[in-house]
């Protein structure tokens, strides 16, 4: 019976070979996460942006010269689809590291009432700090529900609006239009322009994204209702707070620009990048857009930036979102005092010029525009002072969680309402309030 | 030797069955528990009760993508078969280089959905695709293929139509293989003709072939996802949102866990009843 | 002349399906400015799609990951299949019927009901963003053992027999005598494994989240998807092209299995 039994394993031992190969080639493959924190004290992740890493590199590279002992080491989030996603998978697989410099200031409350976040206002001169660093509002901006801070405000791109100079020349305007009635009166002039013998309009004054993603709202409702109410909230107090007339405004601009035919239903984004091909004169969009603009510019292509329209009766200043990203620190860090010296290098004025130097974005600092400090710079880059005076007046997001869903419930009403026209701007906009709402109360 | 011949049979299924009670059973049970808890994979779990059944009766964007679906098979289904059957006819009869033509239609059954729908996202473009470019040159207007609502999801459909019509085509010719020869020379003895010979000879015989055709159809419109998800992500207003791309959505857009499983569940109970049904209505012809 | 028109009909019809391949090859050729004018014939040769493409994603290692993963998962549910239906087809036990009914269960069990738990198992097991989630779940394939079910009974007792008075256990008659016997088998269920698992995108679209780990099919949709093409085009073609490229090559050598392969999936019904 032994015999029979040696001779069926036998059998088998080609398999469990092959077996056993595969997975020691698994084990090789598969990325060894563990080995960092082996070497260095404090794991730092940087976004993959190729400026990004260069400016994370010099820091880290200063910072551990000075600090031999306490050194950090630093890599960029790993490719994926978004950072976002990485970020969750890695709170998921409990694989964060110590500190990330790329959180989107909207995810930062679900993660802190999942209770992942170190609350820095516990660590030492945090309050100083980001006193000197940053005004009231923003600092009320960042302050959870429970009255800690999970964040430090670091980098913003505001959302202004980019235009063809030529075009606003051609059109015989003076500067590009600055409330709703310009605009509508710029692109009704450049379209009928632009239309050919079959009623097809080839070119158009503005262009917003159709598809119904939630995030493509930062780049059309959400920047032109903080432009419209003054900077007002989304949220408050766990309800929409966006049943007013500004949002009202806002859906109501913009629907009648796709009903007159002044923007288009079609998804331009899928072909070539037309604004610099001149098939739209303007879009809403942030900083990066200067050295893609410089990298593919035909000859003679001159643009500028403005700010985001505004109702015809709208007084003070114009605000807009600004998109910010701020630095965290996850609970799985054994030392959160000395990531926050770090983070505070990192975030110096001398650092922040440096960022701005190698990155072309805008540290969240106040007086930005008005600091000798980085005067130079923006005597070398003009179009970034643009920037730095809009800092002044930018939001970003309320300190709530669920912001994905509740951007996509307004986008879907947005779609409904505003580009195919199926209901008015007042129901939409009712309606969107009214979703929300259930969604906090689950 | 009486204990290893009984013990073999046990240890060749074994990794079956380690598999199915991993893979299979554990997450149907577990499925069906998440159904009543909220999760968003990062806190702990929350019993919700029956919050999540009660939210699915009253979604609209559920709702909304299984009209979706059953507007995209209504119109695959018997385009499918139309086209698919008549090719496969003609293929049958003896022409010269079939195998020629039977690899042409063949092709795109191999070629990845991924591949397939990024080229037709470019013939359906507005103002640059190749459908309305031929539109526009024989003096008739353009159609909204992907941005129109009502024309969206049947764009859709044509090109899985257009995709898969290869392998139905083989089903087919295979099908009509079958059909003994001497039966059509019987119904000529008689005077038939072909459109006789056609519905009252061919069509019954092949009836099982139409059948598995309707049901392997049934299950790809149900599976929709990665054309939808690439062409218009769901757009316009919802039109495309396909059942799998909206659990997908609140899965792994938004982390509803439970509120995902949910749905997963009541759609997976509801092909397997549209597919019991489907075989009950074919077994009665 | 009737005939002629016929063919000419038949050429068109054929015509229909290849061109739109034909058409991304082309563009993806073709200089970005015009490809929204091309037709068919180019007016000038360019690589640039394809040098700006490799720039941009790590596609050659997406063709490593998606060979790699489809040929484990090939092997495994070869290698697995042909255990389970042998049991199923020639061997005699308690239960055998219980486990038929399961298989055929589990063919038929949506996937949709499966997805949300199964992603929490890979969470659970630490297999997000490793190849484990990508093959374990996929190396048992009701289908395929069914199919080699249907196929070892077909062959007949004696080489069985004659194998067992060798002294031969079970598996070396699986490996060593059915499988020779059994080519057909092994190249259909080999051919049909293959390439849904090559196609498969769902499944990676949700468990992996690294770009080096990501397959083809996955790495492709996603750059047609979001912004690293940077609007381009002809980058987004240049990518669908690679990806079809593979399959497409194997069909034109193995045109034959490729077809007889699917449409016997049809037959088992």
């Amino acid at each position: 019976m032994k015999f029979r039994l040696i001779k069926v394993f036998m059998g088998k031992e080609i398999i469990v070979q092959i077996l056993l190969s595969v997975v020691i080639l698994f084990s090789g493959i598969s990325c060894s996460k563990q080995s960092e924190r082996n070497t260095h004290n404090l794991i730092y992740w940087s976004s993959n942006n190729t400026q990004e890493i260069q400016f994370a590199k010099y820091t880290v590279d200063e910072w551990n010269k000075a600090h031999g002992k306490e050194k950090i080491s630093f890599q960029p989030v790993p490719e994926g689809q978004s950072s976002e996603e990485i970020i969750l998978a890695a709170v998921v697989g409990k694989t964060t590291p110590d500190i990330y410099s790329n959180m989107w200031e909207g995810n930062v409350e679900d993660y802190a009432r999942a209770g992942v976040l170190v609350a820095l206002d516990t660590l030492q001169g945090f309050k100083d700090f980001i006193y000197q660093r940053c005004d009231s509002a923003v600092i009320k901006e960042v302050t959870s529900s429970d009255g800690h801070i999970y964040q430090i405000p670091w980098k913003i791109n505001p959302i202004m609006m980019i235009y063809n100079k030529n075009i606003i020349q051609q059109l015989g305007l003076s500067e590009a239009p600055k409330t709703y009635s310009e605009y509508f009166d710029a692109s009704k002039k450049f379209r009928n322009e632009n239309t050919d013998q079959n009623g097809y309009v080839k070119k158009w004054f503005g262009y917003c994204e159709v598809q119904v993603t939630w995030w493509q709202r930062f780049f059309d409702f959400y920047p032109l209702y903080l432009a419209a109410s003054g900077g007002a909230p989304l949220i408050k107090d766990d309800t929409a707070a966006f049943n007013n007339k500004y949002a009202v405004e806002v859906f109501s601009f913009l629907q009648n620009l796709y009903k007159k035919n002044y923007f288009t239903k079609e998804r331009l984004s899928v072909q070539q990048d037309v604004f610099l091909s001149s098939t739209i004169a303007s879009r809403f969009t942030g900083p990066w857009e200067i050295a893609h603009s410089e990298k593919f510019k035909p000859e003679g292509f001159q643009y500028g930036f403005s700010q985001m329209p505004v109702p015809d009766d709208h007084k003070g200043p114009v605000y807009t979102y600004c998109d910010p990203k701020n630095i965290v620190i996850f609970k799985t860090c054994p030392d959160p005092e000395l990531a926050w010296k770090f983070i505070k290098f990192m975030i110096d004025k001398e650092n922040d010029l440096k960022l701005l130097e190698y990155t072309n974005q805008l540290p969240r600092r106040k007086m930005l525009d008005e600091d000798p400090f980085f005067a130079s710079y923006f005597e070398k880059n003009p179009l970034m002072l643009e920037f730095a005076k809009q800092s002044k007046y930018v939001r970003g997001t309320d300190p709530y969680p669920h912001l994905t869903e509740v951007f996509d419930i307004i986008s879907q009403e947005y779609e409904e309402s505003v580009v195919y026209g199926k209901k008015p701007p007042a129901e939409a906009v009712r309606d969107a309030a009214k979703e929300v709402n259930l969604l906090y109360l689950k | 030797m009486m204990m290893k011949k009984k013990l073999v049979p046990y240890l060749l299924v074994s990794p079956y069955i380690i598999y199915f009670l991993v893979f299979v059973a554990f997450p149907v049970i577990f499925s069906v528990i998440l159904t009543f808890n909220s999760w968003n994979i990062i806190s702990p779990m929350k019993f919700n009760g029956i919050n999540n059944y009660i939210r699915l009766f009253h979604d609209q964007f559920f709702l909304k993508s299984l009209v979706n679906t059953l507007i995209f098979l209504v119109i695959h289904i018997p385009l499918q078969i139309i086209v698919a059957l008549f090719l496969a006819v003609v293929l049958n009869q003896h022409i010269k280089f079939s195998g020629f033509f039977r690899a042409a239609f063949f092709l795109p059954v191999i070629v990845s959905g991924v591949v397939v729908t990024i080229i037709w996202q470019q013939l359906y473009g507005f103002d640059t695709g190749l459908f309305n470019r031929i539109l526009t040159a024989l003096g008739l207007g353009r159609v909204g293929w992907l941005i129109d609502p009502a024309w969206a999801m049947p764009s859709i459909a044509i090109m899985a139509t257009w995709k898969n019509v290869g392998l139905y085509i083989i089903l087919f010719l295979v099908g009509l293989q079958t059909v003994p020869p001497h039966y059509y020379e019987a119904a000529e003895l008689e005077g038939a003709n072909q459109m006789q010979k056609f519905f009252k000879i061919t069509l019954p015989m092949i009836n099982p072939t139409i059948f598995m055709v309707v049901i392997l159809s049934t299950i790809g419109g149900f599976s929709l996802f990665i054309e939808p998800y690439i062409m218009t992500g769901g757009g316009p207003l919802n039109s495309t949102l396909s059942a799998v791309l909206y659990i997908y959505k609140q899965g792994f857009f938004f982390y509803n866990m439970g509120y995902s499983a949910t749905l997963g569940l009541f759609f997976a109970l509801l092909i397997l009843s549209v597919i019991m049904i489907q075989k009950k209505l074919i077994e009665k012809d | 002349m009737k005939k002629i028109l016929f063919y000419i009909l038949l050429t068109l019809a054929a015509l229909a399906f290849l061109y739109p391949f034909l058409w991304m090859l082309v563009a993806s050729l073709s200089p970005e400015n015009q490809i929204g004018n091309l037709t068919f014939i180019p007016t000038s040769l360019s690589f640039d799609s394809y040098k700006e493409m490799l720039n941009k994603i790590p596609i050659a290692r997406s063709l490593f990951n998606s060979i790699f993963v489809a040929v484990c998962i090939t092997f495994g549910v070869l290698v697995f299949g042909s255990m389970v239906g042998y049991a199923l087809a020639r061997l005699e036990f308690k239960g055998r019927n219980l486990i038929f009914f399961i298989i055929i269960f589990t063919m038929t069990l949506p996937f949709q009901i499966t997805l949300i738990p199964q992603y929490i198992l890979m969470v659970k097991f630490g297999w997000v963003d490793t190849y484990w989630s990508l093959i374990v779940p996929y190396l048992m394939n009701s289908l395929g053992i069914i199919m080699f079910r249907q196929y070892f009974k077909t062959l007949p007792q004696d080489i069985i027999d004659a194998a067992r008075i060798d002294g031969c256990g079970d598996l070396e008659i699986i490996f060593r005598i059915l499988w020779p016997n059994s080519i057909p088998a092994l190249v259909t269920i080999g051919i049909l494994t293959f390439m849904s698992s090559w196609n498969e995108v769902l499944w990676p679209l949700i468990v992996i989240r690294n770009e080096h780990l990501m397959t083809m099919p996955q790495l492709v949709t996603l750059f047609a998807v979001g912004g690293a093409a940077e609007s381009q085009l002809g980058v987004k073609l240049a990518a669908a092209t690679l990806l079809a490229l593979p399959i497409v090559l194997a069909y034109l050598f193995f045109q034959k299995y490729f077809i007889q392969s699917m449409a016997s999936t049809g037959i088992k019904e």
